[in-house]
Order: structure tokens, then sequence, then C-alpha cells
């Protein structure tokens, strides 16, 4: 006859009880043993213990304000748990056996930084996250991404910024102010970013002209249509947003290793020719300015990218090669739905079929570059 | 019967053996690892670039074996072979070189992320292995080290982690 079975709670408590016990016995037990149950603890929990106030990024240690986010302050000591949390994620790294998504690489592709842990003197292009911040940089309010930013903005040059009249209508442009908190003073230094993302067709919609917006800087904006044949409504909460390569220097983490792309300003897709023409483009978003999206994406703890000049939000995380020249994704389009798709980076088709129009091919070569594309 | 994990914890407790909290770091202390009866299991191969002494990056191999509770990296570099063994729970890490059969504790470790590097003791040894950075990225869903790109432990005497930072934290003079 079996015994009645004892719930895992009631075991937590009777565990809770000895543990007390032993370490209200300091004589009885190691004092190293019981110091090093705290030692283990991360300075972000350390911090956390406190309550909140003073930790960097907004207070109480952890990112958020008041502990990890998430947990409604304390840390991982909220919500009941036991307040011992499991030592192996302390210290910030393990022993690395967690088989990430994409599984493991065989090669470091070649041109890979060299070994070190020397942190670039200036923030590179997309910028590593919290490398060389000073802590006037750390609210929320002005943490734009490295390699966005404009720079000392003077009215009378501003940065690339097509500003004459006539090539935005400005008085369709409505207020403004939804866009940015307060510091958009022009003599500003360089805190309020202007860069091509703002998509100024999203903020009224009498710039809306057909199929196409047009962001600040003159460029035309895409909607980010779709074809019939999309699978719509993928579940984005059953899918690995942010696997393991998706992170700083995730062109030479992407676990594929090897693969192919063209890595060209006019694609060799048999379609290509006439259909630029047809949309008036001669070229795709080259591969740095997707890079660049990507590394911001990242340092802002973002999923997405918008893909240059379309309204898709391509779900970097979720790429994935498909053979040695293929790519499957999930993308949001403006209906708001997520897709997931797969292109051929050779053949230049998404699901089969070539673009039809400007914005999915701009898709497809970004899905490309994050798959194939050089490192930056 | 409660899980394994707690029932552990109760005969540490009930044998008030405080050792038996900090186990890896009895047997991390300058001696041999103690045979396991776990069978090896090699995760990957990686080839790719290391360096020792702050010196030049060079070509590499790393073999990346899982133990159980352990992971040795064997690194080759040219006719040198340098293995790190790490531990999980509590976080430990010791250092092998050539034919030596003496596990030396580590003294510090640290990643940055932004270019797939992990050195140990400052830059003793330095290798570029995204796999180890992804695997560690992917176990840390818990936001600890979202946006985070330099990571560094320190250990002390008894091989455990005693320090983390981040980032420019690591700059920091907390003395």
């Amino acid at each position: 006859m079996s015994a009645p079975p004892i719930s895992t709670t009631s075991w937590r408590r009777r565990t809770s009880l000895v543990l007390a016990l032993v370490l209200t016995l300091p004589s009885m037990t190691s004092p190293l043993a019981a110091l090093a149950v705290s030692q283990d603890a991360s300075p972000d929990l350390l911090i956390a213990r406190g309550g909140g106030g003073g930790g960097a990024r907004g207070g109480g240690g952890a990112r958020g304000g008041g502990g990890a986010r998430g947990s409604g302050g304390g840390g991982d000591f909220g919500g009941g748990r036991s307040g011992f949390q499991n030592t192996g994620g302390a210290a910030g790294l393990n022993r690395g056996t967690s088989r990430p998504t994409g599984g493991w690489s065989q090669s470091v592709r070649g041109n890979a930084p060299s070994p070190g842990l020397s942190r670039p003197a200036s923030r590179p292009s997309g910028g590593i996250n919290g490398a060389d911040r000073t802590p006037s940089t750390l609210g929320a309010g002005n943490r734009t991404p490295a390699g966005l930013v404009g720079g000392t903005r003077t009215p009378g040059s501003l940065g690339g910024i097509d500003r004459t009249p006539g090539s935005i209508d400005r008085s369709n442009l409505g207020n403004r102010t939804g866009l940015s908190s307060g510091d958009r003073s022009l003599g500003g230094e360089g805190t309020f970013n202007r860069n091509g993302n703002l998509n100024r067709g999203n903020l009224d919609g009498n710039l809306n002209r057909g199929n196409l917006n047009r962001n600040v800087n003159g460029q035309r904006v895409f909607n980010g249509n779709v074809n019939s044949n999309w699978s719509r409504n993928w579940n984005v909460n059953n899918v690995n947003l942010s696997p393991g390569w998706a992170r700083p220097g995730w062109g030479y983490a992407r676990p594929w290793g090897t693969g192919w792309y063209g890595g060209w300003v006019t694609p060799g897709w048999g379609w290509w020719g006439a259909n630029a023409a047809l949309w008036g483009i001669s070229t795709l978003a080259s591969a740095a300015v997707i890079n660049a999206a990507v590394d911001a994406a990242v340092a802002s703890n973002t999923t997405y990218i918008v893909v240059p000049q379309t309204n898709y939000q391509l779900l970097f995380g979720t790429v994935q090669p498909v053979g040695s020249q293929g790519v499957s994704f999930l993308v949001q389009a403006d209906d708001g739905s997520t897709y997931n798709l797969t292109a051929d980076c050779n053949a230049g088709t998404i699901d089969g079929v070539a673009p039809n129009s400007a914005a999915q091919a701009e898709l497809l070569n970004a899905a490309c570059q994050v798959a194939y594309g050089s490192a930056s | 019967m409660p899980p394994p994990l707690l029932r552990g914890v109760l005969v540490c407790a009930a044998a008030l053996l405080g050792s038996c909290l900090v186990p890896a770091a009895v047997h991390s202390q300058g001696q041999p690892a103690p045979s396991k009866a776990t069978a090896s299991k090699v995760l990957y191969t990686l080839a790719t670039q290391c360096s020792l002494a702050g010196g030049p990056a060079q070509p590499c191999t790393v073999e990346a074996i899982d133990e159980g509770g352990t992971t040795i990296y064997r690194h080759r570099i040219g006719a040198q072979t340098i293995a790190v063994r790490i531990t999980d729970s509590p976080v430990t890490m010791a250092i092998q070189s050539g034919t030596s059969t003496t596990w030396v504790p580590l003294r510090s470790a640290g990643a940055l992320f932004s270019t797939n590097s992990i050195c140990f003791n400052g830059r003793e040894l330095c290798v570029v292995n995204p796999n180890y950075l992804n695997s560690v990225r992917e176990d840390r869903q818990d936001l600890r080290l979202q946006g985070r790109d330099l990571v560094k432990v320190h250990f002390g005497p008894d091989g455990r982690v005693n320090a983390t930072c981040y980032d420019a934290g690591c700059e920091a003079d907390l003395r």
C-alpha cells in the first residue's frame, strides 16, 4: 500500500522550515555554506532585495524599476517564491549546454571579431548595449539606437532631411507632439531621432496616397499588403521570438553558419527589372541598413524590425534557414495579422510566388539578409 | 516523495553538512576531478578563433563535452590543449592546461556578446564561441541578460562566483 501523496507545496514548506532551522543555527553548520547562498546572487538581485532605488535604468536594480520585470517589485523574491533562486542562473553565465534554437554551429564564419573582451571606444553602428552609455543617457526618454541619431541639429543644418517646400506637405501632418517626449528643439544636441524609420504616414492619414506613404526623408513607404495565399494569424505566443542568436553579435551568432545570399544591388531575379521599373525603385535596402535595423532592435529589446520603406514588421528572431538558400520567418502586415512565410532567396519568391509589390520585394530582401547576409 | 532537489537539500540540512551546498567547489581546488559514471556526450565541435595571453587570434577548435553536471570545453590551439570545466549550481570554472591532470579554479571569466567572445582568467584564454553564448542567452530568458553585452564573473577562493558585473558596471570600483 502506497503512502498518501505529499504535495510539492507541502514539501517546500517543510524544506523552508528545515532551512530556516539550519540557518538560525550557525554554530551547527558551515558559515561558508550559509554565506555562499547569498554570494551566488547577482548584484541585480542584491539590489532588488532592497526594494528599489538607485539601480541602473530606472531604479530598483533590475531594469524597469523595482526588480525584475513582471515580478511586481522585489526582484526574484516576489510572487511567493522561496527566496532561493536557482543559483545556476545567478552568475550571468552557465555551463552552456542548453541547445539553442537553431542548434550548434560547427564553425565561425570568416572575419569574425578577434576573441577578447575589449569593447570599442565608440559605439559601432547599431550600438553595443550599455557599452559606453553614460549615466545621463540611461533614462528611458533618450535611448535612441546608435547610428540613427542625427547629431547636432541646428535649424540651418538639418542632417539630410529634405525640408524644401513641396517635398512633404507639412500642413497635413497635424499634431506632431505624439512622436516623442519633450526634447524636440531644433537647437538641441542630437537627442531627437529623426531617422528614416519615422513614418509620417502613421501620423496623419492624409499623407497616404494609394499604396504608399512618405517618411521624413521623403522616401516612399510602401504599404505592407498581403497575398491571398499567405498563411495568416500565426500565434506568436507559441514562437520563440528571441532565440539565443538574436542578440548583440547576431551576425556571427547565427547558428546555421553557412548559406547563400546574392548580396546584390541589382538582383538577378527574372521578375526584378520590369517590376522594379513599374514600382519606381532601383535598389533594395542595403545590408548595412538592415543590419543596423536589427542591431537597433536588439539594443532596444525589440523583437521586430520595420522592413525599410515598408510597413512590414519582420520578427527577425523567427528567421530560420530552409535548405541552403531559403528562409522562413514571421511577419506582421498592415492588416495586423502575423504571417508565416517562406522565401527562396535565390529564386526571389515568397511562398513560391514573385513579390507583387515593392514592399514585398523589400521584405524578401530583408529576410534573406537577416538569414544569410554579411555580418556587420 | 519530495522532488529530488528537495530530497538533497533535506539530506544536507538533516546532516548539517554545510559542505553539501558547495559540492563542486570542493573538488575544484587543484584536485583531479572525481571519476564520473555519467557518459560523456560531445555537444559540438567548433572551428573558430582563440587567443592566448592577449596574443593575436589564431585558429583553434573547441570541443564541448557534456558530462552530466559538468561541461568540458577542450580548446586545441596549434599543439596546445587547454580545457575549461564549468559546472552549474553553483557555477564554477576550472582550467587544465597541457598534460596536467589538475584542474585549477579560475579567478574570473567574461563574455562579450557582441564579439561572441568569452575569456578566462583575464585574457589568459579567449575564444570566439557563439554556441556557448547562444546557449547562455537561451537559458536566460528571464531578462537578466536582456540588453546586456559584457558580463563578467569573479570567483572567490572557494571557486564560487562572488561578484558579477554587466557592461559599464564592470568598470566600477566597488571597494
